[in-house]
């Protein structure tokens, strides 16, 4: 992609997972690349291995062959504490199911986060941008489910990573909380710069990305620009 | 604060009963520790510093008579720093009640300076007039009420002497006051000691610048061993009786014992808390760290290492320990005062040593740290398995297939469905059926200590003054006499059965081992003695064989068939060398039995004796008041009477361990339970959804920890015993041994109390079930 710097590149990764005595091919010679600044979809029904490919990337699992890298760093090669770092760092997530500390309130989920970064952004300020100043001091149980995906983007982006990698975020949400969830990540992406990548099995989420990779049996199948990428608002499924 | 520790503070703050129920195992064993340590080192070192001060005895020696110039030839022997004689004998002391026999050992004090066994004197002064002013023992003084001033009157070969109470005093030899090995327990108000000048003493008992002890300071100590063969060598024309160390001196020999039991309390009893501790720590973190997987999960992509992760789990297993610990050295500090003035009190010291030593305290806070750590460690090692990517997905539902019972058809038809849930989840959770079922096993045989060592101290007691020992009275003369001296007594004092006997220390050897034991003497036929064998069968003494008590078998490490050189110190008598015929049930005291015909024509003389036993319903004491030459005439039911007193205190320390037991009862049951209910929020949500109320569940709960209750009871009773047999083992000491078996009473009744314990904690726990919000447990997803 001409004029942008070249975030994170895979070549040829795979991932096998023995279960008793089948193995399970998840993920089978994927090469994509992602650049600064982009806003990607990976798209493909349950079992496609867009998860994996993730959690690869993330730095979260490792995988069986081929070999992913970081602007001109190889993940590939690091050990368990580099690869650490890197999510510490590098990486911010968002999961379906929030996955927040429910014994820590909103704010603190945050700066559970950010206290152990090189470079974090002022908590306070991301906590207004994700529109929480007022539930700060509330506990995940006190909060909706969309309040709470907006806690943990919080917690992803006051880490102040490269890539935002966001794993089904509007799965467990109804269709106005998610279409202001993936408004949120938008903004993440447009008004401060960030990478963003989203894996859904929700094709109408494809629509707003910049490029959209679709998967299937652990395969890419495509890996497309999109060309007029559509506000999130405009998004229905 | 750091946000993670926020986490970790809220954890805590959430299950801060369980919190409690650990920190409080871990403090108990701590404060057991720091308290008996400290209690102990102020006892050991006030009993040296008093040793020190009052110049105590290295060597002491009992003989028949020995003159200045035998003195002087002692002092001479290079080994020796200084020496004084003595003259000891026990008389009886006359007193208001007449029914009451009172002894008392007269022992000479000389007016030297630097006196060996010097006295330390708690009130009134020294002797001024050496012809009638005595000093009494601070012991014997309390018990009998007798103040400076008041004037006490000892007989003394069948004369009353009246003597002032110039001062009340202790002394170094009389720690713990014992009239003679066969009496173990103290009875201050029965005997005691009056110390009177040289010259009164020597005089009344007719050995004019003449002993019939000597006390003798060594310049090393530590060579108290060659020096005794080389006195028993220069002293051999004295009539040497016995040659007492200072590891054989009787007082020593007690406070030692104490000590050594007591330090080996202090080492075991926080060993078995921190260990349950440990156990429950290592069981509540692994647990925790499985149901906080997700989140686990969640922290490593967050980017936090595994050994922050680890960290986080260990400090909370930490923070248990150190509450556990500061309380336990505090509060075991604040015991430990009240503990030494008690040792202080019983072992007569006459003042406070207090001694605060930071190691026990350092030690103490170190252990819990390092059982709580470690266990918080081995708990939470799974963490390192964990892979952030796998533990966001749900983990698979388990395989899960029929439980034994379940099996059974016939049995699983009947069962209605609460009880199949009960059932179905004990067989199922085997790791917390396991853990639960040894707690309550630990339990179970803490609870059966107090009730197992009553029997014991019983049965020890009630077999020595019952089964082994048979006669009525025990009359003990001044010195040997003839064996017509029976007949005497038959004429004054109705009796249904007598018989003589001889009772003579004499040394007895066994290879390098040897001791100086109380050697009885008695009819073949003996009617006053049950000289049964451990198998009950009679055992039976015959001309030119010994038998020999327990204690004595396992001090010389002696069995049937040994044979064992007896030492004669008597002038113109050899050693004998004496086969063991066998060993007799007696756990109480050091002895040695023989023929009497041929004790005295091998060890003593012909035709003598040195008490004898009666059976009677006379008024014996009274009888016997004002005849000459018998020291003292004792009741075996005077002995029982001790015993009972004794019992009481026992008592409430034995409670103690009731309530240890309690504590580590209520700790285990009270946190596998909280750990279950929390790991079961969905199983029991979904029965609530079904129509059970809290109460069932609850009931259910209920019955699963009593059926694990009945199977930790079950595998307890082994544990129990075999603690026990340890216990009797670790308890043997030169002066008893135990070997009661566990009675069915002392199972039922730690069963009893261990019940309690778990009906305790469930009813501590059952306000988790009753505050369980069903609704939101079904519904969460929050980590």
């Amino acid at each position: 992609m001409a004029g942008k710097k070249m975030l994170m590149k895979a070549e040829k990764i795979s991932k096998y997972y023995q279960m008793g005595e089948v193995e399970v091919r998840a993920l089978e010679d994927a090469s994509f690349e992602i650049y600064e600044g982009e806003f990607v979809v990976i798209l493909g029904p349950s079992g496609s291995g867009k998860s994996t490919l993730l959690n690869i990337i993330g730095g979260m699992d490792v995988p069986s062959g081929g070999n992913v890298f970081f602007r001109d760093d190889e993940i590939t090669l690091y050990d368990d504490s580099k690869l650490t770092m890197y999510r510490r760092n590098r990486v911010g997530f968002v999961f379906q199911f929030y996955n927040l500390m429910a014994n820590l309130t909103a704010r603190e989920n945050v700066e559970l986060a950010s206290e152990i970064c090189e470079n974090p952004l002022e908590v306070d300020l991301v906590m207004a941008e994700v529109n929480l100043n007022d539930r700060m001091d509330h506990f995940p149980s006190q909060m909706s489910g969309g309040e709470q995906q907006r806690v943990a983007i919080a917690r992803a982006v006051a880490k102040n990573p490269d890539i935002l990698l966001c794993d089904e975020p509007t799965g467990a949400l109804d269709f106005k909380t998610g279409l202001s969830i993936l408004s949120l990540l938008d903004k993440v992406n447009k008004k401060h710069g960030k990478t963003v990548m989203i894996i859904t099995h929700n094709a109408a989420i494809a629509d707003m990305a910049d490029r959209v990779v679709k998967m299937r049996s652990g395969r890419i199948i495509s890996d497309k620009y999109n060309e007029e990428p559509i506000p999130p608002e405009r998004i229905v499924w | 604060m750091k946000k993670f520790n926020l986490r970790l503070y809220r954890h805590i703050r959430e299950a801060k009963g369980q919190f409690v129920a650990v920190s409080m195992v871990v403090a108990v064993g701590i404060m057991s520790y720091v308290a008996i340590s400290l209690a102990v080192m102020d006892l050991e070192v006030g009993a040296q510093k008093y040793y020190e001060l009052n110049n105590f005895q290295d060597v002491s020696v009992e003989l028949m008579k020995i003159n200045e110039s035998g003195i002087e030839r002692i002092r001479r022997m290079p080994r020796v720093e200084s020496v004084q004689g003595r003259v000891f004998f026990k008389t009886p002391l006359e007193v208001e009640d007449k029914d009451e026999k009172v002894n008392v050992g007269i022992s000479s004090i000389p007016e030297a300076e630097n006196r060996i066994n010097d006295l330390y004197i708690l009130e009134g002064g020294w002797i001024q007039d050496g012809r009638r002013d005595v000093l009494v023992l601070e012991q014997f003084a309390e018990a009998r009420g007798i103040e400076v001033g008041d004037v006490v009157h000892p007989q003394i070969g069948g004369k009353e002497y009246d003597l002032e109470v110039k001062g009340i005093a202790g002394s170094p030899e009389y720690i713990y006051l014992m009239e003679d090995e066969q009496n173990l327990l103290p009875q201050p108000t029965k005997y005691g000691i009056l110390f009177v000048s040289e010259e009164f003493a020597q005089q009344v008992f007719g050995y004019s610048k003449s002993y019939n002890e000597v006390l003798i300071k060594l310049k090393n100590p530590d060579e108290d061993g060659i020096f005794k063969d080389e006195l028993e060598k220069e002293l051999e024309r004295y009539g040497v009786q016995r040659i007492i160390r200072r590891e054989d001196h009787m007082s020593d020999r007690i406070v030692a014992e104490e000590i050594r039991g007591a330090k080996q309390m202090a080492n075991v009893i926080p060993m078995v808390f921190l260990g349950v501790a440990a156990a429950i720590i290592a069981i509540m973190i692994s647990r925790m760290v499985k149901n906080d997987r997700t989140s686990i999960g969640v922290l490593k992509a967050i980017g936090y290492r595994n050994r922050d992760i680890l960290m986080h789990y260990a400090k909370h297993a930490f923070i248990i320990g150190a509450i556990g610990s500061l309380i336990g050295v505090f509060v075991g500090y604040l015991f430990s005062g009240p503990m030494a003035n008690l040792y202080q009190e019983f072992y007569r010291i006459p003042f406070k040593v207090r001694i605060f030593s930071w190691n026990y305290l350092g030690m103490g806070f170190l252990l819990s740290a390092i059982y709580c750590i470690g266990a918080g460690l081995w708990g939470a090692r799974s963490i390192l398995g964990i892979m952030p990517a796998e533990s966001m997905r749900p983990e698979p539902p388990k395989k899960i297939g029929k439980t034994y019972i379940q099996r059974i058809t016939f049995i699983w038809k009947h069962i209605s469905f609460s009880w199949k849930v009960v059932w179905r989840n004990v067989f199922r959770s085997r790791k917390r059926f396991v853990f639960l079922s040894v707690g309550i096993a630990v339990t179970f045989a803490t609870a059966l200590m107090p009730a197992h060592m009553l029997n014991v101290f019983e049965a020890m007691f009630y077999d020595q003054y019952g089964e082994f020992m048979r006669m009525d009275y025990e009359i003990a003369y001044t010195k040997p006499l003839s064996e017509h001296s029976v007949m005497e007594i038959r004429e004054l004092v109705d009796v249904t059965g007598i018989e003589g006997k001889i009772e003579f220390p004499f040394e007895i050897e066994n290879g390098w081992k040897s001791k100086v034991v109380s050697v009885i003497g008695l009819k073949p036929d003996t009617e006053f003695y049950n000289l049964a064998g451990s198998d009950g069968g009679i055992l039976s003494l015959s001309p030119g064989g010994m038998l020999i008590s327990e204690p004595m078998a396992y001090i010389l490490d002696v069995e049937k068939g040994d044979i064992v050189n007896v030492k004669n110190f008597i002038p113109f008598k050899d050693d004998v060398r004496i086969k063991v015929d066998g060993v007799v049930k007696q756990s109480l005291g050091l002895n040695a039995y023989l023929d009497i015909d041929f004790m005295q024509e091998k060890l003593l003389d012909e035709g003598m004796i040195t008490g004898v036993m009666i059976d009677s319903t006379d008024r014996v004491k009274e009888k016997m008041e004002d005849v000459k030459n018998v020291s003292s005439v004792n009741s075996l039911e005077d002995l029982k009477n001790i015993f009972k007193e004794f019992t009481k205190l026992t008592y409430a320390g034995l409670s103690v361990y009731a309530l240890f037991a309690g504590i580590i009862g209520f700790a285990i049951v009270y946190n596998s339970t909280m750990m279950s209910i929390n790991e079961r929020r969905l199983e029991f949500s979904s029965l609530r959804i079904m129509g059970f109320s809290k109460k069932e569940i609850n009931r259910i709960v209920l019955k699963e920890n009593l059926i694990m209750t009945a199977f930790g009871i079950l595998l307890g009773i082994p544990l129990g015993r075999w603690l026990m047999e340890l216990l009797q083992t670790s308890f043997q000491t030169e002066f008893y041994t135990m070997t009661a078996p566990v009675e069915t009473n002392s199972y039922i009744y730690a069963a009893g109390l261990t019940v309690f314990y778990v009906l305790l904690a469930q009813y501590f726990s059952s306000h988790k079930i009753k505050r369980l919000d069903f609704i939101e447990a079904l519904k969460n997803r929050i980590t």
